[in-house]
């Protein structure tokens, strides 16, 4: 599998792909309004010499789509130097084969950034790393500070109803509150493969 | 009396499990009918597929991979009725 110009076009802009989008459009736009962009690292985005092309892979019922790609997006609209084409995952395997993550699990967000030749730059997937450490971190506290939520490990149907919807509650809380060092990873994240590609 | 056999399907609603849920429920539906006191589907979230019978987990997304094929499910049934 080859990334061409031919194949990039193939893609959908940022705009057809949430035109399409029948499940989630609403909060991924949610979550659009709600990143914050640094100047500098707008500024590293908007200097980079030639515009970058980026590949995405990505569905609509994915929830680290619906987190990630929208920072993805703000990024583009912002820099003006990102040019983004997103292909639906499970209609293109081919690409997907290619961005395995850890050579296993079709995860996704996947974006690959390529320079004007299609040479590949850099890719990322999923989410950062120290998201589901933090997040696997407040998971466990959350639970040691709620004995009734039982064990993190234990499936929970096995909770009282009313259990179980405090224990979603608190899980909500706790991806909000995590929600912008997240996003601020994933821009983190993003501009070390922008900047490389300055190098 | 009739011992009642309870099913509950946990599955990830932000992921849009929705019609593997309902295709195991329809299977269970179809084949147990009223033989069990209920089919609990529990909207769910981070990638979460479960299903226990009577309390016992018969199939786990993040321990089995995956989704269940609905024939191991009716036969974890089918046992647990038959027990």
């Amino acid at each position: 599998m080859t990334i061409d110009r031919a194949r990039f076009d193939q893609g959908l802009t940022y705009e057809a792909y949430k035109a399409q989008m029948t499940r989630n459009r609403e909060r991924l736009e949610e979550n659009e309004g709600r990143v914050e962009l640094g100047k500098e690292d707008v500024a590293a985005f908007r200097s980079l010499p030639r515009p970058v092309r980026v590949v995405v892979l990505a569905e609509d019922w994915c929830g680290d789509v619906i987190a990630n790609l929208p920072v993805l997006g703000r990024l583009a609209r912002d820099s003006g130097k990102l040019d983004v084409r997103i292909f639906l995952r499970d209609q293109n395997d081919d690409i997907m084969q290619r961005y395995l993550n850890k050579g296993q699990f079709k995860s996704i967000p996947v974006f690959v950034f390529f320079d004007e030749g299609f040479r590949e730059l850099g890719h990322w997937i999923e989410r950062p790393a120290s998201v589901t450490e933090i997040r696997a971190k407040r998971r466990k506290e959350i639970f040691a500070a709620h004995p009734e939520f039982g064990s993190p490990d234990a499936p929970v149907d096995a909770l009282p109803e009313e259990v179980r919807v405090r224990l979603q509650d608190e899980l909500a809380k706790m991806r909000e509150g995590t929600t912008k060092f997240a996003n601020a990873e994933v821009v983190r994240e993003l501009r070390e493969i922008a900047t490389r590609v300055a190098a | 009396m009739t011992a009642a056999h309870k099913v509950k399907i946990t599955y990830c609603a932000e992921c849009g499990y929705e019609p593997q849920t309902l295709d195991l429920a329809k299977a269970l539906m179809l084949e147990f009918g009223a033989r069990l006191s209920s089919i609990e589907l529990i909207p769910w979230e981070g990638g979460t597929f479960e299903v226990s019978v009577d309390g016992q987990l018969v199939h786990s997304m993040a321990r089995n991979g995956g989704f269940p094929d609905s024939a191991t499910i009716q036969e974890a049934v089918r046992t647990r009725l038959s027990g």
